[in-house]
C-alpha cells in the first residue's frame, strides 16, 4: 500500500507541514488507495515541508517545499498511481547528497518512523537492544561494550561515558539516578530536540539500558520547556513504553525495575550544567554547585547520579546491537563512532548532519551543506554555540576529532555548527554571544556574573564605535581570568567567543577601534550609507521610502544623504532598483 | 583521622585528610583571603578570591572548598592566582556601588575623618569629636577658624541644598575642649585648665584631650619651622614615642597661622592654646633659632643660627618644614618705591604688633599705610591683607586683580567679608606702573584687561585691553600674589626650577640622607595650611617607619566612591534643611579692631547643624573584608567601570537595613538565615548580573519570622546590612 508521509517536526511544522497534512486530510476521501502518515524531521529542514511518498516501506519519491496549496496534486497523483506529474516537487539530486552522504546512528530513525507509534520504532529494531541487556548481559558488560564503542559524552565535554557509568555503578548505595540533560540551550543547536521529538523511544531505550548498568531505579528526562512538540512526544512515548513493559517493576519480567519520567525545565541556559541541572532538578534555583562532590557519588538527593546528554543515549540502543567496535571502527584515534551537528547561518543546506569523527569541517560545510549561501565567500564557522570558538576558513581541513577542534580554541561542544560569511562582523558576532552568556549566567560567581557583563559592555563600546586603546587587551586579560576563576562550565567556556575572535580576527578588533570601522560593513553605529551618482537614475524611490527624511534630490538627477538626518536603517538600500546605494 | 601534609605558599602544613585546603592554612597560619567563607556556614564558592594553584595541577583550585590531598604544593602567589583574584577584586569593585569614606573625607588633604567628628558633635559628645580630629590634626580650633574647607566643597549635602558647615563644627568642638567656652566658661590666658568641676556651673568638665604617647623609642627628631605642618609631623612624631625638638626662627610657634592669619580671623590665644597642648606631650618648642646665615625680615635678626649639618649630627632625622615666606614681587615698573610691600611682609609685621592673648586685639605699636591702599591680588592673603588695611584706618581699599570675581581664588566667604567691610574690588585690572614722588608710591597705573581663552588651569586668562589704563591715587602698594621660599641655609638640599625644595612625594626624602621636608617649602610650593598638616601627618608615619629601620613610603588607601552623577538624583527628593550661618559682628563692628569677626555657634545651632550630616562614608569601613582584602592587591577597578547591579536601601527586616547597592551577592545572610538561623527569609530573586536578594516572594508573613538575631549582618564581609537602633 501507498503511503504518504509528512515531516512534521517542529522545523516541518514552522514551514507549514501542519497545514499540508491538514490540506491532504481534507483532499482524502474515505476510500483511498493510501494511507497518510507522519513522521519526525529528517534533518533536511532546509527543504520543510517534506513529504516523502512510500510503497510499503520503500521510499518511492520525496516531494520537498511542500506547502499546502500543492496537497491536492499530491493527493491526485498518489491516488493514480501516477507520480510523474510532481516532478517540480521532487528532491533535486544534489540535496539528496545532503542525506547520502551522512552516517547515521542517533539519527537512524528520524524522519522514517512514526514518533508516536512504538510499532514503528519496533520494526526497526526498537527495543531488541534493552531486551539483549537484560537477558543476556551482566551490568559490567553493557559498561565494558560501551567502553569498547569509546562512546564519550555528547554534551560537548567529551568525557568517556563508560567511565561515568562505571563510577556511579561503584559508588556506594541502593538509591540511585539516571538523569538525561535535554536541557539544549545553545542558540544554533537542535540535535537533542530532534532525537526527541522524532525518535523518543531511542533515547528511552538507551536511557533504560544505562539505568540498568548503573543500577539507577529512576530515570529522569530533563527537557527545557521551550520544546513543546518533543515533550509530547516523549510524554506519549514514556506512556507506551511502560505499557509494553520497557519501563516500571520487573521489566521483561528479568527482575530489574526502574521508574521513568521527564521534567520540564525552566529556560536557564545554565541548567544544562549537570549540577546546576539538578538543583533545578530539586526545585531549587537553578545554580551550579561545587564539585567535588561529582553526581556520580552525590547528585540528585545527594545520591548518586549519572547524567549524559540526549545525543549519548541516543547512540547506546546501536551499539549493544552492532557492538562496540563496529562503533569504534568508525572516526579517529581519539574520537569514535559519529557527531550530529546543527548546520545553520549562511550555509545553502542547514539541518542536521551525521557524520563520523575524523571528517573535516570544509567537508560538511561544502560537501553536505551545499555551501555559502548566494555565492559569498565563508568567513568563519562558530563550534559549540557560546562555549565554543569560531574557526575561520583557512582552518575549514581540521577534522572533526575532540583535540583537533580544541585546538584551533573552539570546541566540539554539543553540535551547533553556525557557518559566517564574509558579510559577518566577527566583533558583532562575539558581543551576540557574549549577550546571551551574560544574561544566562546564573550569578553566582564573580567572575562569571560581573566579568561576563563587563566584557559585553567593552565589546558593546567597540561596535558602537567608543573602543579604546587597550581594549582589546583588557578583553582578553577579562577572558583568561573569567576561564580561571569562574565556578561551572558556563563561565569557564563564555570567554571562547571573545578569545577566538580577537586570535583570528584582531584585524577587525583594531579597525572597529582604531578607524571606528566595521570590515564587515555590519555594526550600525559605524556604517555611512552612500548613494554612488553614477548609478542613480533620481526615481526617488529612496527619498520617499526614507523614514528619517534624510535623502534629498530632484527628479532624474543624483540623490544624496544627509549624514547627520540617517539613522542607517538601510531602507533605501533595499528600496533601489539599481544598486545605486553602498555602506561603507 | 588520618593525617596529610601539604605545602602553602611554601610552608608545610599538616591537615586531616578530607579537610579543605583553607581549614589547613589557617589552622597552620597561613593567610588566604576570602569573602564568601564564613565559618559555621556551607562553602559555596561564589567569590573566586580563595584560588590557589598547585603543582601539576591543571586548574586554578577554591581552597574553601577542595579537599586537600597529601603533598599538593600550593600557592597563593603564582602569576595565575594574583591575575584571576585581582580581576575578581577589580570586578566586585567595579560593581560595589558604595563610598567607604564620606566624600568630605576624601578631599580633606589631611584625610580628616569628618563625619566621624560630626556624628559626635550630633550626639554632644565635643570631647570625643577633638579625640578623632586630633588622629590627622593636631590644631582643630585654629584649622576650624581659618581654613578653606575642601571638605565642604565636596559635601554631598549640596546637592541637597547646601553643604555642611563643617570646619566652624569642628572649632565648636574643639573650643569646647579648650575649656575656651561656654557653659565652660574656661581658661583665657594661656593656662591649661585639666577638667574637673567648673566653680560656675557645678558640673564635671572632662579634661581636655590628651593623646597617649607611646613608650620611648630613644630616637631624635628635629622639626625645622614651628607652622602647621611642623607641628603637626612633631605632634605625631611625638606620640610614636620619638624625641622632638621642634625649631622655629620667629620669637612665637605656629608659622604662618601666627604670622599671616590676622588676629580677627584666628585669635592667637587660641593659636597658644593649641600649641602648648603640642608642648604638654613633650614636644620641644625652640623659638628665635635659624638655620643658616643671614636673617631677611627685621624680626629674624634676633634668632639665633644653627647649621643643618649640626642638626643632621644630633638628631636621627630632620624635618624641614619650613614655609614659604618671601613675597613675590609686583613685577612692574616702580616696584621699588617706598610703600610697596610684600603681602605676607605686611601680615607678618601687623601680627608682631598685635597684644598677644589680648582678647580685643589692640596693637602695641601703630602701622602707618596711609588711607589709600591698593592691594594687588585674588587669594587669601590678598583680602587677608585688605581687611587688615581696613582695620589699620584706611579709608579707600582697592583690590586690584586681573581677572573677576568667578575666577577668584580667595574664599567665597572672605569675599564677602571684605566687601562688607568696604573693600572695593578693581575687577579685570592689572599694575602696568606704580608711580612714585620722592621716591614714595603716589599712584599706580592700572591696565585694563579682559578675559580671553581658558588656559592650562581651565581659566579664561586675562589679556590687556589695547590702550586702556586707570589710574588710582594710592599711599601704600601690598603685593599679594604669591609667596616663596627663603632658602638660605638650605643650600645643600636639591630645588626645583623654581627654587623649591624637592621632596619625594611618597617619603618626604630630600636627597639627603636623613632629611625629609614638607610643606611650602616643598615641590609645588604655598598651599592652605590643612595641606601642611596632611604632609605633616604622613610624613610623621614615614619618618616613623624611617627611625625603625625600614622606610614605608606614604599610599593613599583605595577605597569604593559612588558614582557622583547617581547620588545627585538619590538625593533630588530629600528633604531640606538649612546650612547654619556662622554668626559674626557686624561690618561696622569689626572693621576698627582685630577682635575675632566669628561670634561662634551657638550649642543648639551646633547639633542642628551636626545632624544634617547624610552619613555618605559606610558604617562598615574599619572592619569592611571587602575593603581589606582589596587593598591587598594592586588593583585599578576603574578600568572595568560599567553598570551597577540593581541596587536599593530597605528596611523590611525587623532592625537590619539592607543596602543592595553594597551587596556582593556573597549569599552569606542568605545562607547563615537559613543553615543557622533555620529561618530562610531571604532568597535570590532576577539571574545573573541583575541578582538581588530579597526577603522571599517579598511576603510579610516570610518576613514577620524574623527573629531580630543579626546572624546575617555579622556574617555580611562588607557594608550592605546595617544593624539599626
Amino acid at each position: 500500500m501507498m503511503k504518504i508521509v509528512v515531516g512534521q517536526g517542529s522545523c516541518g511544522i514552522a514551514a507549514g507541514a501542519g497545514k499540508t497534512y491538514e490540506a491532504i486530510k481534507a483532499c482524502m476521501t474515505e476510500q483511498e488507495p493510501f494511507e497518510l502518515g507522519s513522521t519526525g524531521c529528517n534533518g533536511m529542514c532546509f527543504l520543510e515541508p517534506i513529504v516523502d511518498i512510500y510503497d510499503g516501506h520503500k521510499l518511492v519519491k520525496r516531494l520537498v517545499n511542500v506547502s499546502a496549496d500543492k496537497a491536492e496534486a499530491v493527493v491526485s497523483a498518489v491516488r493514480a498511481g501516477d507520480l510523474s506529474g510532481l516532478s517540480e516537487m521532487v528532491i533535486k539530486p544534489e540535496d539528496e547528497e545532503f542525506l547520502t552522504q551522512q552516517t547515521r546512528i542517533a539519527l537512524r530513525n528520524c524522519g522514517i518512523i512514526d514518533p508516536e507509534d512504538i510499532a514503528s520504532y519496533k520494526e526497526r529494531d526498537g527495543y531488541k537492544a534493552l531486551e539483549k541487556v537484560l537477558t543476556s548481559m551482566t551490568p559490567e558488560e553493557v559498561i565494558e561494550e560501551i567502553k569498547v564503542s569509546g562512546l564519550a559524552g555528547r554534551g560537548g565535554a567529551g568525557f568517556p561515558t563508560w567511565f561515568k557509568w562505571n563510577a556511579a555503578r561503584q559508588s556506594p548505595g541502593e538509591e540511585k539516578y539516571l538523569i538525561c540533560n535535554a536541557d539544549e540551550g545553545d542558540p544554533g543547536a537542535f540535535m537533542d530536540r530532534a532525537v526527541i521529538e522524532s525518535d523518543p523511544h531511542n533515547l528511552i531505550e538507551g536511557m533504560m539500558i544505562a539505568a540498568y548498568a548503573i543500577g539507577a531505579s529512576e530515570a529522569i528526562v530533563y527537557v527545557r520547556a521551550e520544546y513543546p512538540l518533543a515533550i509530547i512526544h516523549l510524554n506519549e512515548a514514556i506512556r507506551q513504553a511502560r505499557e509494553a513493559g520497557y519501563i516500571g517493576q520487573n521489566i521483561l519480567g528479568t527482575g530489574f525495575s526502574c521508574e521513568f519520567r521527564y521534567m520540564a525545565g525552566a529556560g536557564a541556559f545554565v541548567c544544562g550544567e549537570e549540577t546546576a541541572l539538578i538543583e533545578s532538578l530539586e526545585g531549587k534555583r537553578g545554580m551550579p554547585r561545587l564539585k567535588p562532590p561529582f553526581p556520580a557519588a552525590a547528585g540528585y538527593k545527594m545520591k548518586p547520579s549519572n547524567i549524559n546528554n540526549v545525543e549519548t543515549f541516543a547512540n547506546v540502543a546501536w551499539i549493544i546491537l552492532n557492538g562496540g567496535e563496529k562503533f569504534a571502527a568508525m572516526g579517529t584515534e581519539n574520537s569514535k563512532g559519529t557527531k550530529v551537528f546543527a548546520l545553520t547561518g549562511k550555509i545553502r543546506r542547514g539541518g542536521l548532519v551525521e557524520i563520523p569523527m575524523g571528517q573535516t569541517l570544509r567537508h560538511v560545510i561544502f560537501d553536505i551543506g551545499g555551501g555559502i549561501r548566494e555565492d559569498k565567500k565563508i568567513k568563519a564557522v562558530q563550534l559549540g554555540g557560546p562555549s565554543g570558538g569560531c574557526i575561520p576558513e583557512h582552518l575549514l581541513d581540521t577534522v572533526i576529532d575532540y583535540k583537533a577542534l580544541s585546538a584551533t580554541g573552539a570546541i566540539m561542544g554539543s553540535g551547533g555548527m553556525v557557518v559566517m560569511d564574509e558579510n559577518t562582523c566577527m566583533v558583532g558576532m562575539a558581543k551576540f554571544f557574549l549577550d546571551f552568556t551574560s544574561k544566562e549566567s546564573c550569578g553566582k560567581c564573580v567572575h562569571c556574573r560581573i566579568g561576563t557583563r563587563r566584557m559585553l559592555e567593552i565589546l558593546n563600546r567597540i561596535v558602537e564605535g567608543n573602543g579604546k586603546d587597550g581594549d582589546i587587551e583588557l578583553l582578553e586579560e577579562l577572558c583568561y581570568s573569567i576561564k580561571d576563576g569562574a565556578l561551572c562550565g558556563l563561565g569557564q567556556t563564555a570567554p571562547n567567543p571573545v578569545l577566538t575572535t580577537i586570535r583570528y580576527f584582531r584585524d577587525e578588533y583594531e579597525a572597529h577601534i582604531g578607524e571606528k570601522r566595521c570590515p564587515a560593513a555590519e555594526c550600525r553605529d559605524l556604517l555611512m550609507y552612500y548613494i554612488d551618482p553614477d548609478k542613480c537614475k533620481g526615481c526617488t524611490a529612496c527619498a520617499r521610502k526614507c523614514p528619517a527624511d534624510a535623502i534629498s534630490g530632484t527628479v532624474k538627477s543624483a540623490h544624496s544623504i544627509d549624514p547627520e538626518k540617517c539613522i542607517k536603517c538601510g531602507t533605501c538600500k533595499s528600496t533601489c532598483k539599481f544598486d545605486a546605494i553602498y555602506v561603507k | 583521622m588520618e593525617q596529610i601534609k601539604i605545602t602553602i605558599n611554601g610552608k608545610e602544613c599538616i591537615g586531616n585528610k578530607g579537610d579543605s585546603i583553607l581549614k589547613i592554612a589557617t589552622a597552620n597560619g597561613v593567610y588566604i583571603p576570602t569573602l564568601c567563607h564564613f565559618e559555621g556556614v556551607k562553602d559555596y564558592g561564589a567569590c573566586g578570591i580563595c584560588l590557589v594553584e598547585g603543582e601539576g595541577l591543571p586548574k586554578l583550585m577554591r581552597a574553601c572548598s577542595t579537599a586537600a590531598a597529601d603533598g599538593w604544593v600550593l600557592s597563593t602567589e603564582t602569576d595565575r592566582v594574583k591575575k584571576a583574584r585581582k580581576i575578581a577584586l577589580e570586578l566586585l569593585m567595579s560593581d560595589h556601588d558604595g563610598d567607604c569614606v564620606g566624600p568630605c573625607s576624601l578631599n580633606c588633604p589631611a584625610g580628616t575623618d569628618a563625619q566621624g567628628y560630626i556624628k559626635q558633635i550630633a550626639l554632644g559628645n565635643d570631647y570625643q569629636a577633638v579625640k578623632i580630629v586630633k588622629e590627622t590634626n593636631p590644631l582643630p580650633a585654629s584649622i576650624g577658624r581659618v581654613c578653606p574647607h575642601p571638605c565642604e566643597k565636596n559635601c554631598r549635602r549640596r546637592f541637597v541644598e547646601q553643604p555642611m558647615s563643617i570646619a566652624y563644627m569642628k572649632y565648636f568642638a574643639a573650643d569646647r575642649d579648650l575649656h575656651l567656652t561656654s557653659p565652660y566658661d574656661g581658661v583665657t590666658d594661656g593656662t591649661v585648665f585639666r577638667g574637673g568641676m567648673d566653680g560656675k556651673c557645678g558640673i564635671s568638665i572632662p579634661p581636655t584631650y590628651k593623646p597617649e604617647v607611646k613608650k620611648a623609642t630613644g630616637k631624635k627628631v628635629a622639626v625645622i619651622g614651628g607652622g602647621p605642618g611642623g607641628l603637626t609631623a612633631a605632634f605625631f612624631l611625638r606620640r610614636n614615642g620619638h624625641e622632638v625638638t621642634v625649631y622655629d626662627a620667629m620669637p612665637e610657634m605656629g608659622g604662618m597661622l601666627r604670622y599671616g592669619i590676622p588676629e580677627y580671623r584666628l585669635p592667637k590665644r587660641i593659636l597658644h592654646r593649641e600649641i602648648a597642648e603640642i608642648a604638654n606631650l613633650g614636644v620641644k618648642l625652640v623659638n628665635n633659632v635659624r638655620i643658616g646665615g643671614e636673617a631677611s625680615p627685621a624680626a629674624f635678626t634676633g634668632a639665633e643660627v644653627i647649621s643643618l649639618e649640626s642638626l643632621r649630627k644630633d638628631y636621627d632625622a630632620v624635618v624641614i618644614a619650613v614655609g614659604a615666606w618671601k613675597s613675590s614681587s609686583v613685577g612692574c615698573p616702580g616696584e621699588d618705591a617706598e610703600g610697596v610691600l610684600g603681602g605676607i611682609d605686611f601680615l607678618r609685621d601687623v601680627a608682631l604688633a598685635v597684644q598677644p592673648y589680648d582678647p580685643e586685639g589692640t596693637l602695641s605699636r601703630p602701622i602707618n599705610i596711609g588711607k589709600k591702599v591698593a592691594i594687588v591680588g585674588g587669594g587669601n592673603t590678598a583680602m587677608d591683607a585688605c581687611r587688615t588695611a581696613v582695620r589699620l584706618g584706611a579709608e579707600d581699599v582697592y583690590v586690584i586683580y586681573r581677572r573677576t570675581r568667578n575666577e577668584m581664588p580667595a574664599d567665597e566667604e572672605e569675599i564677602d567679608d571684605a566687601i562688607e567691610e568696604g573693600v572695593t574690588f578693581k575687577f579685570l585690572t592689572n599694575p602696568a606702573e606704580i608711580i612714585s614722588e620722592n621716591g614714595k608710591v603716589k599712584r599706580i597705573k592700572l591696565q585694563v584687561m579682559e578675559l580671553g581663552e581658558p588656559d592650562a588651569s581651565g581659566r579664561r586668562s586675562p589679556v590687556p585691553v589695547e590702550g586702556k589704563f586707570e589710574i588710582l591715587d594710592v599711599d601704600t602698594v601690598i603685593a599679594a600674589i604669591g609667596q616663596k621660599l627663603d632658602p638660605t641655609g638650605f643650600e645643600e638640599l636639591e630645588f626645583n626650577r623654581k627654587g623649591i625644595i624637592t621632596a619625594d612625594e611618597a617619603t618626604f626624602r630630600t636627597n639627603l640622607e636623613g632629611v625629609f621636608a614638607i610643606g611650602d617649602a616643598t615641590n609645588k610650593g604655598a598651599d592652605i595650611a590643612i595641606a601642611a598638616i596632611g604632609e605633616g601627618n604622613k610624613a610623621a608615619l614615614v619618618v616613623d617607619s624611617y627611625l625603625n629601620g625600614e622606610i614605608i613610603p606614604y599610599k593613599k588607601p583605595f577605597v569604593s566612591e559612588r558614582d557622583e552623577e547617581t547620588v545627585k538624583k538619590e538625593l533630588a527628593e530629600r528633604e531640606k534643611a538649612a546650612r547654619v550661618i556662622m554668626p559674626k559682628r557686624t561690618p561696622e563692628e569689626r572693621r576698627h579692631d582685630f577682635k575675632e569677626v566669628n561670634l561662634g555657634f551657638a550649642e543648639e545651632d551646633v547639633r542642628k547643624e551636626a545632624a544634617r550630616c547624610l552619613e555618605c562614608g559606610c558604617h562598615d569601613y574599619e572592619d569592611c573584608r571587602l575593603i581589606f582584602t582589596a587593598r591587598r592587591e594592586e588593583i585599578c577597578p576603574a578600568r572595568l567601570k560599567g553598570q551597577h547591579h540593581p541596587g536599593f536601601v530597605e528596611q523590611k527586616l525587623v532592625s537590619i537595613e539592607r543596602n543592595q547597592n553594597k551587596c556582593i551577592l556573597c549569599n552569606l545572610c542568605i545562607r547563615t538565615c537559613d543553615e543557622n538561623a533555620k529561618k530562610g527569609i531571604l532568597g535570590l530573586v532576577g539571574r545573573g548580573f541583575t541578582s538581588v536578594i530579597k526577603p522571599e516572594f517579598n511576603d510579610p508573613s516570610v518576613i514577620a519570622g524574623c527573629k531580630d538575631c543579626h546572624l546575617c549582618a555579622d556574617a555580611c564581609p562588607t557594608g550592605a546590612l546595617k544593624i539599626i537602633g
